[in-house]
């Protein structure tokens, strides 16, 4: 199941998203849940039950990830050019109930691209 | 194109078009759709539009179904949550079944919500047998159905 929960702001995204984490990684385990937090104010973590300072800690995903290539036709894209596997291995964060968290938008602030 | 973005809507891209039978994602968005490109909203199985019963709030969410609907995403969900009252729960489903919103659940306002903020943890840890932990729990198995 891949599944985006949207609607206004606090009209309860983040309660449900990672109550239903937490409820899922229970019922469906083996099965892994990852909890995506797409906000740029992200605050999925103390839902989901990690501590404060576990939480602070995780960093965002840079920028250098996306790789710019060249099609045979000469023009160029932006492709995600990281093995998400192991982009979730090192960015992720482990919680209560074994879901693992990837937070997305904190990431870093540069030059407009 | 902002490149803060592209790399956000690149990771979810391949790792939602990745996410296989081990393992559930669960995308808690931002208020808009800004992370969503018309490649990872096929990849999503569902899109879940959260509403509160006031106006604004239902607004957004019609919004946001017909914007999933135009990213490729086919089956879009509402639920209701921080419902008071059955006056709530009518004004909810006229204005869901006014905009061919499919209606699946809703989550009842609970106070208790407040008190595992405040400690700063988990409702499932803090307030586990509370009403609003409860709904989501039946909301799981609608949802992953
Ligand atoms: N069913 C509910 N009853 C009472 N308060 C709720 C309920 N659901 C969410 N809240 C509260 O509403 C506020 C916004 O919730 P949140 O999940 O952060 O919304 P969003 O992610 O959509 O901005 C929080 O203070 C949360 O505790
Ligand atoms: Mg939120």
């Amino acid at each position: 199941m891949r599944l985006a929960i949207a609607g206004k702001g606090g009209t309860g995204k983040t309660t449900i998203a990672g109550t239903l984490a937490r409820v899922l990684a229970r019922s469906a385990a083996p099965r892994q849940v990852l909890a995506i937090d797409a906000d740029t104010n992200p605050n999925l973590a103390s839902v989901l039950g990690i501590a404060p300072q576990q939480a602070q800690a995780i960093v965002g995903l840079p920028r250098s990830l996306m790789e710019r290539r060249t099609r045979e036709d000469g023009t160029t894209h932006v492709v995600f050019g990281a093995d998400p596997e192991s982009v979730l291995r090192e960015y992720g964060a482990i919680g209560p109930d074994a879901v693992r968290l990837m937070v997305m938008g904190k990431v870093g602030h540069g030059g407009a691209g | 194109m902002c490149s803060a973005h592209a790399t956000v809507r690149g990771f979810l891209g391949e790792l939602v078009a990745r996410a296989d039978n081990d393992r559930h994602v669960i995308v808690d968005m931002e208020a808009g759709l800004e992370h969503l490109s018309r490649g990872t909203g096929r990849h999503l199985s569902r899109l879940v539009a959260v509403l509160e019963p006031y106006y604004r709030s239902m607004e957004t969410a019609r919004n946001v179904v017909a914007l999933s609907a135009e990213l490729g995403i086919d089956d879009v969900v509402v639920v209701a949550n921080k419902v008071r009252d059955a006056a709530d729960r009518d004004a909810i489903a006229e204005f869901c079944a006014a905009h061919g919103m499919r209606l699946v659940g809703e989550v009842p306002f609970d106070p208790t919500l407040t008190q595992a903020e405040r400690q700063g943890g988990a409702p499932i840890d803090l307030v586990p047998g509370s009403p609003a932990v409860m709904a989501i729990t039946r909301l799981a198995d609608v949802l992953t159905a």
